[in-house]
């Protein structure tokens, strides 16, 4: 390669600034002035504008993009696969702590308490989420609202579609479904769950898919109680939570975290009446674990439920 | 914010061009565009509104790249190139034709041959008309980085050309 002189090494960045057509107008009237005294300067633009000619022509030349469809069919399939894989997140204060809600395309499908913390992964169905998993709050935000309207008991009624995709069977399915019809401000025992999906035998297994919850809140497992009434568990070691969603209901617990069952409105699942606890026929009822108890004659009724008319317990209400 | 649908239909072609030109390899190029929309799919929501779509999918698309060259190096292969389907054509007379596409096939060699950064920001600026200031973003450099970036690989473009005849250029001086 020949030494330049300097003038020409000057003016070099200019010259290939004019070729582009990048040039201000002050660069590219040196850059005039310069070629017009400099043959060597003068080819050299010559040959950068060739260069960017070659490559516009390059930018220009239509690609035959035979692939283009197929790699585009391709990329539609995985989108549609990571879409309905991938949830969406928040986290949010609540008188609960902080509490975790996903959802998915079809529905919601976590809702978890975080504690004081506000990491999702410090959860194991927060984990469970994936590492897809994109925090979005504004996306939550209006069921956020609902479930705060829902702990300040302003709200009785969650009605969210719902994804329960994190339960982890078909039976945990089941019990979640089953679980997601007791009424607000009522309990049920983990043996009347386990006899409404046909498998009475079955208490402790609901207790475990109860305990392993996805959608606690939503799915109502704080209404699942012992046959005794004692509240048994609930999230791993949160009864504290459990005795105050149920108080939020108008169920009280007594001290010795048991729900009062004998001082309960009765019913059985399927029935529209409700009664007192010494109606004749509760000791009659064939399966007594699958009765269903209510705080107030009040949860009863706007359950869809009426009075019994042997027992009137419009006309003798429990004490409260 | 236009549904995502749009931004595919709008920008993966050429995003699938731009990664087709820089692998130089179909299969690795198509991996790398889907890449980069699922990639931007999980991240579309909290774009800003006012944000440059496209000089963001670039960017993208220019990190996988990078990311990818890093691994392909560590595995230290020697086979052949293949290059990737799909041809170019231009209109000209077949001898402008053959010297334009003897250039080209050098300008391209080059640029094939460029450090990442002059070959990204050369390819971004001249072939994909991006301001300098997006190139400056995918490759996380000032503007000015940028434009010496292009400069610099244009002018190992120019010495490539050193004794070759170059097809007449329509703009005259």
């Amino acid at each position: 390669m020949t030494s330049k002189h300097p003038q020409c090494l000057a003016i070099e960045a200019d010259l290939v600034a004019t070729a582009a057509g990048e040039a201000t107008p002050e660069a590219a009237d040196r850059v005039r002035a310069h070629v017009d005294g400099c043959r060597p300067c003068a080819e050299e633009l010559g040959r950068y504008r060739a260069i960017e000619d070659v490559v516009g022509r390059i930018r220009t030349a239509r690609r035959a993009e035979a692939d283009e469809p197929r790699v585009r069919e391709r990329l539609a399939a995985r989108l549609a696969d990571l879409r309905r894989r991938l949830m969406t997140y928040g986290v949010f204060p609540s008188p609960l702590g902080h509490i975790l809600l996903a959802r998915t395309e079809d529905g919601v499908s976590l809702v978890q308490y975080l504690g004081s913390g506000r990491d999702p992964r410090d959860c194991r169905l927060g984990r469970a989420m994936g590492p897809d998993a994109i925090e979005d709050d504004a996306a939550l935000e209006a069921f956020y609202r609902e479930l705060l309207a829902y702990l300040e008991g302003r709200r009785t009624h969650l009605e969210w579609p719902l994804d329960l995709r994190l339960a982890r069977s078909e039976f945990h399915r089941d019990v979640l479904r089953v679980t997601a019809g007791i009424p607000y401000g009522a309990v049920r025992s983990y043996a009347g769950i386990a006899c409404d999906i046909g498998k009475p035998t079955a208490a402790r297994a609901v207790a475990q898919a109860l305990r392993w919850n996805p959608l606690p809140i939503v799915v109502p497992c704080h209404r699942v109680v012992g046959s005794s009434g004692a509240l048994v568990g609930y999230a791993g070691d949160k009864l504290g939570l459990k005795a105050q969603l149920l108080a939020v209901e108008g169920v009280s617990t007594a001290p010795g975290t048991r729900v009062p069952r004998d001082a309960m409105y009765v019913t059985l699942p399927g029935e529209n009446f409700y009664c007192l606890p010494s109606c004749a026929w509760i000791p009659t009822a064939e399966q007594p674990q699958r009765l269903v108890f209510f705080g107030s004659r009040g949860r009863a009724e706007a359950a869809g439920l009426v009075p019994c008319g042997d027992c009137r317990p419009d006309l003798h209400p429990l004490a409260s | 914010m236009e549904p995502f649908e749009t931004l595919v239909t709008v920008h993966h072609p050429e995003i699938h061009r731009y990664l087709v030109r820089m692998t130089r390899r179909a299969a690795e190029a198509e991996d790398l565009s889907q890449e980069t929309f699922l990639r931007a799919y999980r991240a579309y929501r909290s774009l800003p509104d006012d944000a440059n779509v496209r000089a963001w999918l670039f960017a993208i698309a220019t990190n996988l790249f990078r990311n990818h060259v890093r691994s392909e190096r560590r595995r230290v292969t020697a086979h052949a190139e293949v290059r990737a389907r799909g041809h170019e054509t231009d209109g000209q007379g077949p001898e402008g034709e053959m010297l334009f596409n003897e250039t080209r096939g050098l300008i391209e060699e080059t640029v094939a041959g460029l450090p990442f950064k002059q070959r990204t920001a050369f390819v971004l600026r001249k072939i994909h008309d991006l301001e300098y200031e997006m190139i400056g973003r995918s490759l996380d450099c000032t503007a000015e980085s940028a434009r010496a970036h292009v400069f610099h690989a244009l002018k190992k473009i120019r010495h490539s050309l050193n004794g070759h005849e170059l097809p007449v250029t329509e703009v005259t001086r």
